[in-house]
């Protein structure tokens, strides 16, 4: 494997990482104002909730994969991420916005006065959950169909492309599916009165999930859909994708929550490796095989090679305390857990 | 407003306000990690308790900051592909790597492990729960070198090469090494702590206004923070003339626009060199800032020196004036530190790299309408967390160390059932020395 290539997989994995665990984060944002609910499985009086503690000691954490994967596009494809982010720019303010707004809130929630203040903060952190869940669902699906790349390279994305209905349901699934996987998290996490409940909304939402995933299949089949470079390799993304999402729902159906975290997981990953291996060697296409291939959007050589040495180094330090961090506060949330967000 | 220039102000505002909430959380880490080092060393169990209730009232302080800084950091990492996509086709090969390795080696790492820091209390060893917040503290300013790092090769570019238009890199070393990155980065640093200590001093200053009984806690706190002021407000006006023969090195124009004679002879030169245009940054703006910077600097550590004189013999905290005084210096090292970037950032325009590439030629050509929204919305959310950030640490350090949320355990009542039983009010103020005690349910994780 070539030095480029090792990069783009790194940056296929930063992007993976923030998928599953930032999509977890953003799907109980989304869902903990009904799941943490009067039902007095999750909130009680002083304004606990069962379902935002599930993801506080990991929350900061998880975030990070966000930032570590901006700072590779930059570093190591500095082609791509002015053209990418330039080009998506109403999205990507968006995505910004809700990310502020929904992790200042989830931080300082708990610093609020009284229950009136509390419920705005809630109110953020559904938003803040939401908009970057429907955004990235929206970015996936016009970077599988293809954006109208002029002549120098650069692109913009304006209202229809956005309001395709491939990117539309697109974005919708993934939405759907970050709030099926928030729920697994939370099922995994918690005491078991809210475990229950958050398994049944998880099996409730990935039936939503397979629904507009569908339609999304569907409009590729006419042909206005992705438009994929390499089609076999998207194919067998797009089973397992499916089966994911099959085996999440058998699991959450039988009250297996490791198993259908784990598929969670694997569904929320999945798109990312859709969107490099579908296109590949082509990281921004116009339509399929035609692009912004990886020569021309890596960083010079030199570069490269000076990167490559940290990286190598870091990228080993960097998973073993993310897996120390997950390890020191495994189990289930309750006694021994100081609260604070 | 053309876009290229709402998008200036979009960076400016957005840079302008994450740097405040930056400085002070540079600057209150080491003092945060100092106590919680003291607390944990601390044998007798009385005096403990007292460091670590002072080491989480700060660490409260802390967090509520940290907050704010991390969600517009996040922002920061966004801004030069959105709106000067320019920067990345001409200096990606060489400006892209410090940024990359800024998010792996240090951002990635203070952000978990703060994480693991705040949840942590009660749960994990204290040796390892202290080495946490020291590396909070080593990644905080590692975070802060690769910025400069970045910044630096904006203010004076070294170590690459131009070759059809783009810049290459050819000398790492000469990149990380770079005069106009380490000096700046010093006075960043000690700007930064000159914040945090004035911030504590102040802080603890007013409880002694408010005859708090809490004398033990401020007295180690005010002690503390205005010695740590004291000494970096010295040395940091000291290194900020350091940079002064750099400028005039590497930055003619801003040289010749801080000392106030030979502008233009600086703009002839530069016309000769680039070719015609405007290379006179506002002069106005940036010499006020420059002296309000200086005014403040040279105040601060007049008064840092005579309040540590008085700290002998506790003097200090009978008079009343003097710790008005300190209360009413919190904010100025704020003003000092956005003079001191309006120096550096509006003094070296219109270039983006200095001599390379000009702002204006950067700009990724967005639309009017999609920036003007955009740095509307980006201006008030950033403005509503400055005020909320504000109000909240404010409330905080009013309230005093009895209404600390940060490290307190919950009351653990055996599962009452739900509505049934009125919810007892959480014993914040004792719940540290419930950590020590044998009979507490945590101690035993604590110890094990």
């Amino acid at each position: 494997m070539s030095l480029e290539t090792l990069w783009l997989t790194l940056l296929g994995l930063l992007l993976a990482g923030y998928f599953v665990l930032g999509g977890y984060d953003y799907g109980v944002q989304m869902l903990h104002p009904w799941l943490g609910s009067r039902g007095g499985a999750g909130e009680d009086r002083a304004g606990r909730n069962g379902a935002l503690d599930a993801i506080a000691p990991f929350f900061l954490g998880n975030e990070v994969w966000l930032v570590a994967f901006t700072g590779v596009l930059f570093g190591a494809f500095p082609h791509l991420e002015g053209t990418l982010l330039s080009g998506l720019y109403p999205l990507i303010v968006a995505i910004l916005v809700g990310l502020v707004l929904g992790n200042a809130a989830i931080q300082l929630r708990g610093r609020s006065g009284g229950a009136r203040a509390r419920r705005v903060w809630d109110a953020l952190i559904v938003f803040g959950g939401a908009v970057p869940a429907l955004c990235w669902g929206l970015v996936i699906g016009l970077l599988l169909h293809g954006v109208p790349r002029r002549a120098d390279g650069s692109f913009h994305i304006g209202f229809g492309a956005v309001f395709s209905p491939f990117v539309l349901a697109c974005g919708v699934t993934t939405a759907l599916l970050f709030a099926a996987h928030g729920a697994g998290f939370v099922a995994l996490r918690s005491g078991p009165q809210l475990a229950a409940r958050a398994s049944r909304v998880g099996a409730r939402l990935l039936r939503g999930v397979a629904a507009v995933g569908a339609l999304a299949l569907l409009l590729t089949l006419f042909g206005a859909g992705a438009s994929m470079t390499n089609r076999v390799t998207s194919a067998v993304v797009a089973a397992l994708f499916t089966a994911a999402l099959a085996g999440a729902w058998w699991s959450f159906a039988h009250k297996h929550r490791v198993r259908a975290f784990a598929a969670t997981c694997c569904a929320t990953a999945l798109p990312v490796l859709l969107v490099g291996a579908g296109h590949y060697p082509y990281l921004l296409i116009s339509s399929a095989g035609t692009g912004l291939d990886i020569g021309h959007a890596v960083t010079d050589g030199a570069t490269l090679k000076i990167l490559s040495g940290f990286g190598v180094l870091v990228v080993p330090v960097i998973l073993a305390y993310q897996s120390w961090s997950w390890w020191a506060f495994r189990g289930r949330t309750g006694r021994r857990h100081p609260s604070y967000f | 407003m053309s876009a290229a220039d709402l998008a200036r102000l979009q960076f400016a505002a957005t840079t302008g306000i994450h740097w405040l909430f930056v400085i002070l959380t540079m600057g209150l880490v080491p003092l945060v990690a100092i106590m919680h080092t003291r607390a944990a060393f601390t044998r007798d169990p009385v005096k403990r308790a007292v460091r670590e209730r002072m080491t989480r009232f700060w660490g409260q302080l802390y967090v509520i900051n940290y907050a704010v800084g991390i969600v517009t950091g996040l922002v920061m990492e966004f801004q030069f592909g959105l709106s000067w996509s320019g920067l990345s086709k001409f200096a990606g090969n060489v400006f892209g790597a410090p940024l990359a390795l800024e998010t792996l080696i240090a951002f990635f790492a203070e952000s978990t492990f703060l994480g693991m820091w705040i949840f942590g209390w009660g749960r994990l060893r204290r040796g390892v729960h202290v080495t946490l917040i020291w590396l909070v503290a080593l990644t905080a300013y590692v975070s802060a070198y690769w910025i400069m790092i970045a910044n630096g090769f904006m203010q004076h570019p070294v170590g690459y090469e131009v070759r059809d238009g783009a810049a290459y890199l050819t000398d790492f070393g000469a990149l990380l090494s770079n005069s106009s990155a380490l000096v700046a980065l010093v006075h960043v640093a000690l700007a930064a702590l000159t914040t945090g200590g004035v911030f504590v001093a102040g802080v603890s200053a007013y409880h002694f206004l408010r005859r708090t009984t809490e004398t033990e806690l401020f007295r180690g706190s005010l002690r503390l923070g205005l010695w740590v002021a004291t000494v970096t407000s010295f040395f940091v006006v000291v290194v900020g003339e350091m940079q002064r023969p750099v400028i005039e090195r590497t930055q003619p124009m801003k040289d010749a626009v801080l000392r106030n004679s030979g502008v233009a002879e600086a703009q002839a030169r530069l016309v000769r060199e680039h070719g015609p245009g405007d290379y006179v940054p506002w002069q106005d703006t940036v010499r006020i800032s420059m002296d309000v910077m200086t005014i403040i600097g040279n105040t601060v550590s007049t008064i840092t020196l005579i309040a540590v004189v008085l700290l002998w013999k506790d003097w200090l905290l009978r008079r009343r004036l003097a710790l008005y005084v300190l209360v009413a210096m919190v904010p100025f090292p704020f003003i000092a530190s956005v003079g001191g970037w309006v120096v550096r950032e509006v003094g070296r325009q219109p270039w983006l790299v200095y001599g390379q590439l000009t702002v204006e030629d950067a700009f990724s050509g967005v639309s009017t309408t999609e920036v003007a929204v955009s740095c509307a919305v980006f201006v008030a959310v950033f403005v509503a967390l400055a005020v909320t950030n504000w109000t909240l640490i404010t409330r905080f350090a009013r309230r005093g160390p009895d209404a600390t949320q940060l490290g307190a355990t919950e009351p653990l009542p055996a599962q009452p059932p739900a509505g049934l039983a009125p919810r007892t009010p959480a014993p914040l103020p004792h719940a540290t020395a419930s950590l020590s005690a044998p009979s507490s349910p945590l101690s035993s994780v604590t110890e094990s």
